[in-house]
């Protein structure tokens, strides 16, 4: 029984993260707020690796980045390996060493958003030699990387639904 | 480490990231059946939601109104006809277009597109369209309207293709002022993507390039059409680092916001630099 309700679970976290790709990708489907849209898979990610054992939350965290990876350009890069390395050690975190309560969901939610949205900006954008790239990270990124943790929020009570509802 | 590859959830992390490094060398060298794959499946849902986005957020409220008050109007004395009319008048509508720019360019090959998705971690407004390389698209392929150059193909795979738009830094096309001749590259700017303004580049200091100056690609590189419009010159502006020329360029397209577009497949000179390289080899 116990089982069949984990298969049911992690279909349930399939269906969020393809609904979630085709709501961020759909055109004019989620309102820009100062520029940024939410990057909802990553927060979807972590809230999965803060409820789930490590093997799950590693293979979670690999799809939300292969899918993300491939949405932005189309070859596996940067987010599969960080969000593979990240929710696998997230996991573990949380199952030797933290509760999962609301506060320390949303401070890691933050802080590895931030992490994740900002080094990718470091890489892909003032690396790669983006003129201007501070106006760029002042116009998108900022909002971006708030709307995504805000966004994050709101996905942790839905997985925490999920994880206790098919526990 | 000894230590670290005794537990079974870290071996299987490091067998994961191998195998990541292994698809990641595959993408990167253009093997794209893994992102084939997961379009094929994605493709139908984007393309209705895309649909279904665009008649909800297009459109006020009154806008919307006022529509459905005329169709309500219009239904009655279309009751008698075919029940597909209004699919079958927005594809005339786009075939309309893409027939406008077919007889504008007669050895231009073109295959009609729509808009499936937007991806938010983009900067430069590039979107997926339904078209891949089943439907005869290639990489580096020229995106237009009926209203100039969009941008080109930057990533493709069997059934959807990815645009990178004249908005973007990444994209450099060789483009000349219509009325005097004079060249320069064009290419997006971080400080003017979102005003739906582009820029071109490297003028010669002489050159004599006005407001209201059409903007159109030069041909030179094969890789887009000459002629083809970008844009007018918004603003005439000096870099504040080497002082170099380069004027702001509003595309007659709202490039943010298009949702159908017509991509060039194949066109009199298309790839002539490459040809006479091998050429002279």
């Amino acid at each position: 029984m116990e089982r069949r309700y984990t298969v049911v679970r992690y279909f349930a976290y399939s269906l969020e993260y393809l609904l979630l790709f085709i709501i961020e990708s759909t055109p004019g489907l989620l309102p820009e707020i100062f520029g940024g849209k939410p990057m909802l898979l990553i927060p979807a990610a972590i809230t999965v690796a803060l409820l789930e054992n490590e093997l799950p939350a590693m293979f979670f965290g690999t799809a939300a980045g292969i899918i993300t990876d491939l949405a932005i350009g189309q070859s596996v890069g940067f987010f599969a390996f960080t969000l593979t390395v990240v929710c696998f050690f997230l996991s573990r975190i949380f199952r030797e060493y933290m509760v999962v309560s609301f506060l320390n969901a949303s401070a890691f939610i933050s802080a590895v958003s931030t992490g994740l949205i900002y080094i990718y900006f470091l890489i892909f954008r003032v690396f790669s030699g983006v003129e201007n790239a501070l106006a760029l990270f002042a116009s998108h990124y900022i909002s971006r990387i708030i709307y995504t943790i805000a966004a994050g929020i709101g996905l942790f009570f839905l997985n925490k639904a999920i994880h206790r509802g098919l526990r | 480490m000894k230590d670290f590859f005794a537990s079974k959830n870290n071996k299987i992390l490091t067998f994961t990231l191998v195998a990541l490094i292994i698809l990641a060398i595959f993408t990167a060298a253009g093997h794209n059946w893994l992102s084939t794959g997961f379009n094929a499946l994605t493709v139908g849902l984007s393309s209705v939601t895309a649909a279904g986005s665009e008649q909800i957020h297009q459109k006020s409220y009154d806008e919307l109104k006022e529509e459905n008050e005329k169709l309500k109007r219009e239904a009655a004395d279309l009751r008698a006809k075919l029940v597909d009319y209004y699919d079958l008048k927005d594809e005339n509508a786009r075939l309309w277009k893409y027939y406008k720019i077919k007889k504008a360019h007669k050895d231009f090959e073109l295959m009609p597109a729509s808009v499936i998705r937007r991806d938010s971690a983009d900067d430069f407004y590039s979107f997926t369209v339904d078209v891949g390389t089943a439907s005869g698209v290639h990489a580096q392929d020229p995106v237009l309207t009926e209203n100039g150059l969009v941008g080109f193909i930057s990533s493709i795979n069997g059934v959807t293709a990815r645009v990178t738009t004249v908005l973007s830094p990444d994209l450099k096309a060789g483009a000349r002022v219509k009325k005097t001749g004079d060249s320069g590259v064009v290419s997006g700017n971080t400080l003017y993507a979102d005003d739906n303004l582009t820029t071109l580049t490297k003028i010669d200091a002489n050159a004599s390039v006005e407001k209201n100056d059409i903007i159109v690609t030069s041909g030179i590189g094969g890789v887009y059409p000459a002629d083809l419009v970008i844009g007018k010159v918004s603003e005439i502006k000096y870099d504040e680092y080497d002082a170099t020329k380069y004027a702001v360029i509003k595309p007659y397209e709202d490039i943010r916001n298009v949702t159908d577009v017509v991509i060039i497949t194949d066109f009199k000179s298309k790839g002539e630099v490459a040809k006479k390289i091998t050429e002279g080899d």
